[in-house]
Order: C-alpha cells, then structure tokens, then sequence
C-alpha cells in the first residue's frame, strides 16, 4: 500500500550497471540449474516459515497492504487471479465469465463443488453477501473498510456504501453458480478488479461474527487458518484438504510477525525463516553468497535472491496548476535533467531500475521508453530549459522540491538538486513528515513532489485513470485534458482485450506528450529465500501462490 | 557574596542612581575572583579552549573546508556511484594499516597481514572506485559527500542551535520565574502550574508535535526548543530570584520608590547572573543533544545543509557496512556538548553558585 | 498524609486539564489530516472517507428516517421508524462528500473525549482501526519490562559506582566514574544504543541488534540487555554523581565524626549510619526517573525497534492519529503522577524529619 517502507541500498554492484535479473545471474557463482523446475520430484510436506510485518488485516474487508494481502492470498479465492508466470488472468473461483456489449455487465460462472474451510459451498450468493458487506458501513459502524472502493464501478455503490438501510449492490445470483453484476459505466477490465482479495467471497455464517472472523477468517482457499491471528507474534496455516484445485505441497505456512528487518535478517541467517527482505547495504553480498534467481521471481535452491522488478513506481508528480510546472516545456527539462542510473546505483545498489514509462515493465501493454522525456539526456535538458524561459519569459529558475522526511528520500532529492544545478536551475528542498507532505500535496500547495504508485490490479488502467483522468484523488498533480479523459473512458468500454490495451497505449502517448508527472524509477524484488525452498514465485504485484512451493527434505 | 551586597545596602544611600552604581563595585570583584578560579580548574580551561577551537573552525569553514576536505553539500551525479560510502583513509597512514581506506580486515590471515601493502593494492576501495588520490579522512557518505567536511559545516548549526534556542529559552524562562517569585500570589500559581503542564509531557514528543505545526527547517528547530526550554529554567530562576528577594536591599529600594520592574532589571537580575550564566552554559549542551535528536528523527534542518544528529541517522541504515558515518558525528556531538557541560562546571564552582544536582 | 495525598491529587487535576487542552490544540493546528493518510500514498475514495469521518465522530451527523420509493417512512416490525445517520452541513441537510460535511466542533469533540476517558473508553485508533485501550494493553508491558530492566541497570551500577567513587576519592575509579558519567551525559542516547548494536550486534554477534524478542533466534531477556542500557544510561551518571555527593556531605557531617572518632569501624560506620541517610535523595531522584521511564523513550525505542508506548505515540503523531496520542500521553500524566506522589509519600517514611500536613509546603 504505501510506499513508506522504502528500502535503501547501496550502489550497483556490478560495475556499469546491468539491470536486469538475468544480468545479475551472470554475477553468481555457478551452481547448476537443473535443480530447479524439477517439479516432478517435489515433496510433499513441511512448513514454511514466512516473514511479515503486521499486517493491516486479512479479512477481505480490510485487506490492503501487500502484508495482509500475502495471507489472505492463501486463505482466500477471488473470482480470477492474475498469473504472472503465464502472464494472464485466469479463473479462480470462477471458472469462466463474460461481459455484454458495452462492458457494463458481467456473469460469472462460478466452479461447482467449492467450498469454504467449514464446508459450506461457495454460491453466487456468497458473493453477493460479501461485497455488500465490503461496501456498507453498516457491516462496522466503527470501522467501515477502507477498500471498499474496488467496487465503486457496480451499480448501487453509492446507496451502500453511505450506509442507506436496504441498499443493495445491483448484482444477482441467477442460480447458485452464476453471479451477474451490473455496472454504473463501462469498465471491460472488471474481471481484473474482482481478482483482487478484497472481493473475495465470505461464508454468512461466519462472517457476521466481525470480531472473531477478523482475527481467524473462514475462506475458500487452497489454505486455512490453524488457530487466530496473534497480533505481533505469528499466524498460521495449514493446507486444505478440501480444496477444488490443486493441493498444496507443503503442510502449511507459518507467518512470523518480526517488527524490522535487521531482526528479519537475523532471523534468516539462523535458519529459522524461509525468507527475509534484504537490508540495506547487503544486496551484492547476499546475491553473491546465495546465487540470484534467473527470472527474477521465482526462488529454487542456488538460485534464492529474488530481484525481479516490481509493479510499482517511483515519480515526481508535479504540480500542473503551478505558476512554472504548469509548462510542459519545464518538466520535461527537469526530466532529462534527472541521472536516473546514478540514482539507482548510488543509492539502491542496482535495486531500481531507471523509469523510461509510467507503466511499469510487467503491466501488458508496456512500452519501453514510451514516455520520451524520461531519460537522461542534458542536452535535451537545456533546450527544453531555453523554452520554458520563453514561455514564461523569465530569465532563471528557482524552485521548491517536496518529500517527505525520514525514509532516505531526502538523498535522492539532492542527487536531483545537483542535477538541476547541471542545468542552471536553483533548487531547494522541502522535507516535511508524511501526514504535512500529504496535506501539501492534497492542498496543491507544492511545485515537484515525491510519489509511489503501487498497483493494486496488473493493468495500465489502475496507472492512467487513477493517475491522469481530471478530478481523481490520486492525480495529485491536478493534470486535466478533456482529449485524455474522454480517450480513457473510451477505451475502458473495449470488451477486446487488444484492442483496448492499443487504445491504452494511444492515451498513454497522449498523455507522455503532457508529461504531466516525472517517472523515476520501477522497483525490485530485494527477497532472500532459504535453501530448502524451491519454486516459490513471488509475482511482481509481490503475492506468492503457496500451492506450488515445495521444500527439500 | 550574598553578604557583601547586602551589606552595601544596608548603608544609607542618597538616591537609587548612585545605589545601582554602588552595587556594580563588589560585582567586579566577583567576577575577578571567578575568572581566577575557573582558570585554576583545568577540565573547565580545557573545554573552553575546545570551544573557542570549535567556534573558529566553524565561523573560518568557508575559507579552507571546500578546498581541503570538498564541499559539503554539492554533488556530482555522474561520480557519486564512484565516491559512494568510501571509508576513512589519512594520508601518510595508509603503510600502518589505518584508516588506509579499507574497513574489513577482520577476513585477514596473518600471513596476510604481513602483507598488507599487497592488500591494499588488491582489496583497496579507493583505487578500485578509480579516486587513488583522494583522501577522505572521516570517509564520505551515501552520496559522495566528505565526512569531515560535512562535519565541519554541521558544527555552525549545532552551535547556532545551541546559542539561539539557549537565549531564548532563558529569555522567557527569566521573565516567567521572575513575574513568578516577585509577585508571587496568584502569578505564581498561574505561571507555575502552567510549568507543571508543560513539564508534564514527554519533552521530545512535545518538541515534536510543536514542529508538525510549524513545519522543519533551523528557524523552527531553535524556536521550539526555544519556546518549550522555558518551564525548568523559570523553575531555577524563581527560586534564585526568591533568595535575592529576601535581602534587605530590595526593601530599601522599595522604599526608596523604585518601581517593580524597576527593581527586577536594576536590582534582581544583576544579583542573579551568576546563576542565569550557569544555567545557561549547561542548556547549550541540552539544545544541543535535543536539536541532534530531532535531526536524528528527520525533523531538524532541511538537507543538504549538513546536521550532525541527521548525518546520524543517515548511518543508521549503514550501521554494519559503514560504521564511520554514525561514529564521527557522534563523536562531534559528545565533544562538544561535554565541553559545554564541564565548563558550566567549573563556572558554577567559580561563581559558587549552588544549584540542585540533575 | 491522607490529606496531604488527597491535595496532590487535586493539584494534578488542572494539569491534566490543561494537558488535553494543549493536546486539543494541537490536534487543530497541526496540518495533516488523519483520515486521508490511512490508505497511505494512495488516496481514499471520497465515499469511504466519509464514512471514516462520520466512524470517527469528526463530523456532525443527524439520524434521518429512511423513506421508501414512494417517499414512505420505512418501519421495522416493531413499528419504530427507520432511521440512518448522515453526515449534515451547516444547514443541517445531510451531504455525501466530506467537503460540505461540517466538522464536528473541538468543544464537542474534547467533551466526547473526557466523557469517554471517565468511563474507561479512550476511543479508536485512527489508524489501527483498533480500540486505544487494546493498543496500549499491548503495548504498554514492553515499555513496563524495559522501565524495570533500566530502573536495575540504573540502581546498581549508578549506586554501586557512586559509593565506589566517594569511599575511594581522588582514586583512579573516583576518576573513572567522574570522567565517564560526564561523558554518559553529553552523549546523545540514541548514538549510544547504535554504538551498543554496533559492537555487541554487528561485530560481536552475540546480542541481538533490535527487537522485543518476538520470534527472534536470541532467548527473549537478551533482546532486553542493550535497550535497557540506552535508558539507562544518561540516569545512571546522575545517580552515581548524587550518590557521590550525597555520601561525601553525609561522611563530612558531625555524626559521622563522632561515630568515628567513637572508634567504629569506616565501614560499620558507611554501611550503617552514611549509606543509609545518603542513600535518601537518591532513591527520590530514581523514583522520579522510574515515572519518565514508564513514559516510554522515544529514541531509545526507534533505535532498537522496540514495540513500546515511546514508539507508538511518536508514530501516532506522525501519522496524526490523536486518539492515541490523546490515549497515550493522559496514561503518561497519569502514570507520572502516581509515581511522584508514591515517591513523595514514602520519603516522608524514609525520612522521618519529614511531615507531610497542613502545616507542610505545598509541592517541592
């Protein structure tokens, strides 16, 4: 969810700076590969322990942060999922699904013969229970959830979620297996939406017990809960012997909550986790020691440093409203101005890579340097420095970078600062704590912030229009093009999944040619995993599929 | 020395012009025995010295720190991956095997270390970064940056912090304890419960909150440990000013018709100066440690401009892989605020003030 | 005594007021707004952060009946009318943005939130989305076990040292203890504690770097031996030098001489008669650095990780979640109070010239 648990490292360990996964894999010592894949040879049993911090919650009506998310992955079945290993969205607890014409309704056909971890059968009607409990604050008068906009696209949202008594979501179980749901506008990347936890089905029975379902829940899972949730210390689970699909190979996983990362990384060397993040400083010594996974993603014995990129993304976001960032001019020269390789070996040790898109490398749809202006090129800088003077017929720039305190952003706004000063433009810095830099941002009150964006859905559409589409919360950079607006809300009805993502790509060019925020750089993967570990993929939304894990004996 | 003024004023006196200049007369002789006495006290002469070295180095920076260690604050990105987290190396030390820029010798044999020169060549970070011919005595940072050089210009604002945050602190805390003890009555209630409240929270979560209102940066950082240093420093001074008080040249100004502000500014300040002195020699040490640990906190002054307690924390996330960048501005920081600590010592031994221990 | 006690507790009761007052305060001036900092760097939809806003009581809310599609009333089967809350403006028409909401006075909001505190209720975390009261039962035992490792660390070694360096002055420890309590003090505690983690953590591997022993490869107790230290460290110099001076006046005294010069033996005569009357301002000076311990160490516990109530309330303030900053500092108050007050109190026993009554000044 947020981005505060930046993680620092120090510079490339590769001199130059090969960024990719398979490139890191050259610097390894070589132990051969034919361990791994040998999927055929996997044992069953074994409990893996799992590091994690606490996590926010694991009942689908809160589940948020990719902690929580991690365990409710587990217990829990949506109706698709995203495979990243396959690279699409396959079905869940949905075996297939359809959209009408102009992708404002959907059925869903649910598997047959599911049930949840006490037996009950997993219906139409289960959904229709859980998304309506997601959505009204009547489930919680003290606590509605905080993830209920997910569903904001389906009829009734509204109704519900202001807490009106008898509102329903327009959403119907035809028969026990078929769930049809009806949406207020055109949205053909529905079914990605209803692959995140937080739509999840919940059992009744259990569900409207809130304070003992948040802290042991019953769900669909391929994996159930052993005991409840021991808030700092641990919680468990064990594999579901009733499960539809395929049964896990290991017994169960033991999430042990450690508060930081150094205890973590401790923990890991004394061989009582399974994996661990890296801390920083550490990254060329632990690849090297612990051999880096070819593909970035997935950990096998030999191969157990993870360091595949991520489907999130570190940006400037600049005020459009500003009297000087209002110029495209003006931020595109910032960009060009900005030593984005510099950054990511100084300060991350080759953890980042250099952003040259909005999009992130794992979205469908991706282009590599789509967005033209993001990359480093100082000759470019000072052209486009000469015609934002022109344009606002000034004769120097002095401007104000934003951040937030406390998380070693402040080090990469000064490596900015020094670039900027390359193109003879004065900047000072403004680090404020989180909740101060939030309301700046909020209030418009800034000219170059800093920002995350962590997907929450693997489609370009949860970068564009939370992004860029005019009036959305989490355009902060205020950018409105009535053009870009009414592109995306047409290609959001494209029921063809290439079509739509070509008319994606046309807004995300639309958009690059406003450059209305600065991409910097995409995230890693910076995950340890234990020898005994094998095929455990840790996709790059960062969920883990426990079924198809397995340990050495 | 309580005796000797009072006794001057037990003389009849013409008028409270020539009683004021009177009272100056003893006062000198006060100040002349001090100053013997604190030159007698060697720890006190010692810190004065590192003090007064500290203050030098820190007003004298820009005309030799750029040009000796770099500059503090400026960055080369296209080198910064180079300079990255170099550790300590001194000219001249490198055949000795110290701070010859190397950290690890832990992985050593000793044949190796018989062999160190062949080492050096072999695992040397500098030469390996292509910088052989820097020399960065405390290292260099995350960033690139001199160590030394960063420490250097970190010392202007810990001792502007202190200085600034001090005065103000005594500034306020001498009027509130002086309305305090010299009215007395319901201003001392007031004024002292209004301490209690104060006093009453966690001092660093007070500061803290104070700076979310006002937002971070040097100006902000001095005011609130400024404004909130009150309380404790009103405390000492009411009970100093109540002694003062009791003495009998108090009544005979009044009775002379000085009015009360009157006789707080001519007559009970200058009687408490001594302890104001003291007091407020040991409260730099204490802005000092406090303005650290804001920075240390990410809420002191705004980066690049280098702060001894952010430095600090910048070393935290490198506590195992680059030691020095905590250890030398810690050091900086003990230094100096020891040295303001000992020499209010030894000014309170010289100006035999007496005052609660802790 | 009675009396005397019952006085203290009504001397603290404005500067409890006036405590949350300045809490209330702040929590209006301070620039950062709670509800929009849950979901992090994201943003909250404008629909659930109103209700956020409304679960929270941070806005003005009116029951409105609830009408059917024919503009009915809607009872339930008991024939009460229906009724649902909603946000109201300034008008008193409900809205459904938080923008028009109007926000909940800070009178009534204190008056909330002292009517709660009398009945035990110190509300919901912000943040957490947990009861405060549930945090603090938490987290409160870490600080607690801290407190008492540091309150130890402080008693022997700060006594031990002070009574070596006065029996033995000008000696080489009369040194020692001088030199190296001078320089405890002008240490920044949380340099300390890294400089603990770094030689015992990183280079000696023999104690872990931070944590609360959760799940940790180290026995629990060791994940309490560097923490503790830290606490205690700049209160441990001020013991010994007390202790110091303490004894040393006390040795210097007539009844020491004459014990003396009686032909007792010096430590017959330092362990009965000097220990014991020194020892009395020190054991004050630990009581009340026993109450800011439990106040919990913000820097201390940063440093280490450590799961306390420092920590906590630090974070909280960060993340604007007043509750439990509100929660945590009235416990602080409180806590503060009882300590300072037991202290005094049993002063009055360790004491016996001193006797608390009408006839006492009031305070210290």
């Amino acid at each position: 969810m947020s981005q505060n648990t930046f993680t620092m490292s120090r510079r490339s360990f590769i001199a130059g700076a090969l960024a990719t996964g398979a490139a890191l894999a050259m610097a390894k010592p070589s132990i051969d590969a034919s361990v791994a894949f040998a999927n055929d040879a996997a044992v069953d049993g074994g409990t893996l322990n799992y590091y994690l911090t606490d996590p926010v919650s694991i009942d689908p009506y809160n589940v948020q942060e990719n902690q929580g998310m991690q365990v409710c992955n587990a217990l829990f079945d949506a109706l698709t999922t995203y495979d990243g290993q396959q690279g699409k969205l396959i079905g869940k607890a949905a075996s297939s699904w359809e959209a009408n014409e102009d992708a404002t309704e959907f059925t869903f056909h649910l598997r047959e013969g599911a049930t949840f971890h006490n037996g009950e059968p997993v219906t139409a009607q289960s959904f229709v229970y859980a998304w309506n409990r997601l959505c009204s604050p009547l489930t919680d008068p003290e606590n509605p959830s905080v993830v209920s906009y997910h569903l904001s696209m389906v009829e009734g949202y509204d109704d519900v979620v202001a807490g009106v008594k008898g509102a329903t979501l327009n959403m119907e179980a035809k028969d026990d297996y078929t769930l049809v749901v009806h949406l207020s506008f055109s949205y053909a990347d529905f079914p990605y939406v209803v692959s995140h936890l937080a739509t999840a089905p919940v059992p009744e029975s259990a569900a409207s017990d809130m304070a003992t379902y948040q802290w042991a829940p019953v769900g669909n899972g391929a994996f159930k809960m052993d005991g409840k949730w021991e808030s700092g210390q641990y919680i468990k689970i064990v594999r579901n012997d009733a499960y539809w699909g395929d049964k896990a190979h290991i017994d169960g996983v033991d999430f042990k909550i450690l508060l930081d990362i150094d205890t973590a990384y401790l923990e890991f060397e004394a061989g009582n986790l399974d994996n661990t993040q890296i801390p920083n400083g550490r990254i060329s010594a632990v690849a090297a020691q612990y051999g880096v996974a070819p593909d970035g993603y997935t950990a096998n014995p030999g191969e157990e440093t993870l360091l595949g990129p991520e489907d999130s993304i570190y940006y400037l976001t600049c005020n459009n409203q500003d009297k000087i960032f209002s110029n495209a001019h003006m931020r595109k020269a910032v960009s060009y101005a900005i030593d984005r390789q510099a950054i990511c070996d100084t300060i991350f040790e080759g953890t980042r890579v250099p952003a040259d898109n909005f999009i992130t490398p794992g979205i469908a749809g991706y282009e590599a340097g789509a967005w033209e202006a993001a990359k480093y090129d100082v000759a470019a800088a000072k052209e486009e420095i000469e015609l934002a003077k022109k344009d606002l017929g000034v004769d120097s720039f002095s401007i104000i970078l934003n951040c937030n305190s406390g998380s070693g952003h402040e080090d990469i706004m000064q490596l900015i600062m020094a670039n900027l000063k390359e193109i003879g433009v004065e900047a000072k810095m403004e680090a404020v704590e989180w909740a101060s830099y939030l309301q700046k941002l909020q209030d418009g009150d800034y000219q170059i912030g800093r920002l995350g964006w962590i997907a929450d859905y693997p489609i370009m559409d949860n970068y564009l229009y939370p992004m860029f589409y005019t009036g959305n919360g989490d355009n902060r950079s205020q950018y409105s093009n009535p053009a870009v607006d009414e592109a995306l809300s047409a290609a959001r009805a494209i029921v063809d999944d290439a079509e739509r993502i070509a008319a994606l790509q046309k807004v995300n060019r639309m958009i690059a040619e406003d450059f209305p925020v600065i991409p910097l750089m995409f995230y890693r993967h910076t995950i340890v995993c234990s020898n005994r570990v094998n095929n455990l993929y840790v996709g790059s939304l960062q969920m883990i599929d426990f079924t198809k894990c397995w340990l050495s004996a | 020395m309580k005796y000797e003024l009072a006794e001057d004023y037990v003389a009849p006196q013409e008028n409270a012009l020539e009683a004021s200049k009177d009272s100056t007369k003893p006062q000198r002789t006060l100040w002349g025995d001090a100053f013997r006495r604190l030159r007698r006290n060697k720890l006190a002469l010692i810190a004065s010295v590192w003090i007064i070295f500290v203050v030098i180095i820190a007003l004298s920076a820009d005309l030799w720190v750029p040009q000796t260690f770099g500059s503090p604050t400026d960055i080369d990105s296209s080198t910064s991956a180079a300079r990255s987290l170099l550790p300590p190396r001194i000219k001249g030390l490198e055949n000795l095997g110290i701070f010859d820029g190397t950290t690890d010798k832990k992985n050593l044999t000793t044949g190796e270390m018989e062999h160190i020169n062949v080492y050096q060549v072999n695992a040397e970070k500098y030469p390996n970064s292509g910088v052989q011919d820097e020399y960065h005595p405390f290292g260099t940072d995350l960033l690139g940056r001199d160590v030394m050089s960063r420490i250097i210009y970190g010392s202007r604002i810990s001792l502007s912090v202190g200085l600034l945050a001090t005065s103000i602190a005594v500034l306020i805390g001498l009027i509130m304890g002086a309305v305090a003890a010299y009215y007395g009555g319901i201003w001392d209630v007031l004024i002292m419960r209004l301490a209690d409240i104060f006093l009453a929270f966690p001092y660093v979560l007070f500061v803290i909150a104070v700076l979310a209102v006002f937002g971070p940066g040097f100006q902000n950082v001095f005011l609130a440990i400024g404004i909130l240093g009150w309380p404790s420093i009103a405390r000492v001074f009411r009970s100093a000013i109540l002694s003062v008080k009791e003495n009998d040249f108090i009544d005979a100004a009044r009775a002379m018709g000085a009015g009360d502000w009157r006789i707080i500014v001519r007559h009970i300040f200058p009687n408490s100066v001594a302890t104001i002195i003291v007091y407020a020699t040991m409260s730099i040490g204490g802005a000092i440690l406090t303005e650290s640990a804001l920075s240390f906190l990410g809420m002191g002054v705004q980066p690049p401009t280098p702060s001894w307690g952010y430095m600090i924390s910048d070393g935290k996330t490198y506590l195992s892989t680059a030691p020095w960048l905590m250890m030398c501005p810690g050091l900086a920081i003990l230094s100096t605020v020891l040295a303001f600590t000992v020499l209010g010592d030894g000014l309170r031994d010289a100006l035999d003030v007496k005052m609660k221990d802790a | 005594m009675l009396r005397y006690i019952l006085k203290r507790i009504l001397q603290f009761i404005p500067v409890f007021i006036g405590v949350t007052v300045i809490l209330f305060v702040l929590q209006n001036v301070v620039p950062g707004d709670p509800i929009k900092l849950i979901t992090g760097e994201k943003a909250v939809s404008p629909e659930v952060e109103l209700q956020l806003r409304i679960a929270n009581h941070l806005v003005k809310t009116q029951e409105f009946p609830i009408l059917d599609e024919n503009g009915q009333q809607v009872y339930d089967e008991d024939g009460n009318p229906q009724m649902v809350k909603r946000a109201v403006n300034s008008k008193g028409e409900p809205v459904s943005n938080s923008k028009d909401a109007e926000p909940e006075s800070v009178w009534d909001r204190y008056v909330y939130y002292i009517s709660g505190l009398l009945q035990g209720n110190l509300g919901n975390s912000y943040q957490k989305r947990r009861p405060v009261a549930d945090i603090f039962l938490e987290k409160y035992p870490y600080t607690i076990r801290l407190a008492l490792c540091g309150i130890v660390v402080e008693i022997i070694v700060g006594i031990g040292a002070g009574v070596i360096s006065a029996i033995k002055r000008y000696s080489f420890w009369d040194v020692l203890v001088t030199l190296s309590t001078s320089i405890l003090v002008a240490m920044p505690a949380f340099w300390l504690g890294m400089l603990l983690q770094l030689l015992f953590g990183v280079n000696l591997k023999i104690l872990p770097i931070s944590g609360a022993g959760a799940n940790s490869a180290f026995p629990e107790y060791l994940h309490y031996i560097l923490p503790a230290i830290t606490l205690a460290s700049v209160s441990t110099a001020y013991t010994a030098r007390i202790m110091r001076s303490q004894l040393l006046d006390v040795m210097n005294s007539d009844y020491i001489r004459t014990a003396v010069a009686k032909g007792l033996s010096s430590r017959k005569v330092i362990v009965h008669h000097a220990l014991k009357n020194a020892l009395i301002p020190v054991v004050t000076y630990i009581g009340i650095d026993f109450g800011s311990m439990l106040s919990g160490a913000i820097l201390t516990e940063t440093v280490f990780n450590w799961p306390g109530i420092g920590l906590t309330i630090y974070q909280a303030i960060m993340q604007r979640d007043w509750p439990i900053v509100l929660g945590g500092v009235s416990i602080i108050c409180i806590v503060v109070m009882v300590i300072s007050l037991i202290v005094d109190v049993s002063y009055a026993f360790l004491d016996p010239r001193i006797r608390y009554g009408a006839s006492a000044k009031g305070g210290k």
